[in-house]
């Protein structure tokens, strides 16, 4: 008798077509989990593992990124009660994957030998390794959006929706970002 | 056209970045199952409203209790009073008589009526008050019934909540 996270999906969806303004499929799955139903926040991992995947890629070495993005989903699932607008799952993980990178460098400070060695293992990888460096030397606000573009695919409105910036932001954030990216990249070639 | 394909990929690529993407697109999140254990609990909004319910229930009931007791101690009479009997002056209390051994009478007397407690004052009252009394105390009990069963239904609903909601919601957006 009861709805299922699927069907409810396929009517926000559908009807997302005609109408816009229609509850937002996050909101669907998030009160289809309150509810009980497990399988909904399967489809809540599938949506946003990407998401996080690219806020942690920007921050943590390369080898921390898969174990953090199932502890960030654990933690999101079990606290998932706490969030207030149903709407607003993205941004809230999101914020929840920031501060769980700010959470791993506090710790890593106090293991240098374990920090230094993951960074070994990045320096041999190949060009993308290189480039992610670059990324990652440049402001916050540039990296996590250029990691979420050029290394998730993501296009600037889907970035926009899903961590909650606004769509200016999000495009500013991606012009400055790789001019300076660019800029660095003649530095290193120069080199 | 070229700052259209970094925002949403349209216009005219811009080779330098689809030559980043090609690059870094071997670091992209390869999809893999979240692992949940299967003993965790599915995460459920807490209600503190029936708590609530609760507690202001037997607040109210405390107070309606408080006011009828009150209210009942005003009405009883005060009847049995300790009376101070004033004993005769000193004077004409020692007239001379003969020296006979004599028992000294007491120089003050207070005759206390041991008045009965608040418990038993009820005989005491008239037929009418007693009417009143037993009529405030029927509605008390009146009132403590509805309070008993409102909380039953609240507790039957806090044990068994009806997931009505997903209907209303499919409802809503069908």
């Amino acid at each position: 008798m009861y709805a299922t996270a699927d069907m409810l999906l396929m009517t926000a969806e559908a009807h997302a077509v005609d109408q816009p303004q229609e509850t937002p499929v996050e909101a669907v799955l998030v009160r289809a989990v309150l509810s009980g139903d497990r399988d909904g926040f399967a489809r809540l991992y599938d949506l946003y593992a990407p998401l996080v995947h690219g806020i942690l890629l920007a921050r943590v070495p390369r080898v921390e990124v898969d174990d953090l993005v199932q502890d960030i989903f654990l933690h999101a699932f079990k606290k998932l009660h706490t969030l207030r607008d149903a709407a607003a799952f993205g941004p809230w993980i999101a914020m929840i994957a920031r501060n769980r990178a700010v959470d791993f460098h506090r710790r890593s400070r106090e293991t240098v030998e374990i920090n230094d060695d993951l960074r070994g293992s990045e320096a041999h990888d190949s060009r993308a390794a290189e480039i992610l460096e670059l990324i990652r030397s440049l402001p916050e606000a540039y990296r996590e959006t250029l990691v979420l573009r050029l290394v998730e695919g993501m296009t600037g409105p889907e970035i926009a929706a899903r961590t909650g910036l606004t769509a200016a932001s999000v495009r500013v954030n991606l012009h400055r970002g790789m001019k300076q990216l660019r800029q660095k990249l003649g530095v290193m070639e120069g080199l | 056209m070229k700052d259209d394909y970094l925002w949403d990929k349209t216009g005219q690529p811009d080779p330098e970045i689809q030559k980043l993407e090609e690059i870094l697109g071997s670091l992209r999140y390869q999809p893999k199952p979240l692992e949940l254990p299967l003993e965790l609990p599915v995460s459920r909004r807490r209600n503190y409203l029936p708590l609530l319910a609760i507690a202001a229930s037997l607040l109210l009931a405390l107070v309606a209790g408080g006011i009828w007791l009150r209210a009942r101690t005003q009405r009883a009479p005060q009847l049995h009073e300790a009376q101070y009997v004033v004993p005769p002056s000193p004077i004409e209390a020692r007239k001379p008589e003969p020296i006979t051994p004599k028992p000294v009478a007491p120089r003050e007397e207070i005759v206390v009526n041991h008045k009965p407690r608040h418990r038993s004052v009820a005989p005491v009252l008239s037929k009418r008050e007693h009417e009143e009394a037993v009529a405030a105390k029927e509605q008390l009990m009146m009132a403590l019934r509805l309070t008993t069963e409102k909380l039953s239904l609240v507790h039957r609903k806090t044990q068994n909540p009806t997931p009505a909601n997903q209907i209303k919601n499919q409802h809503r957006v069908g």
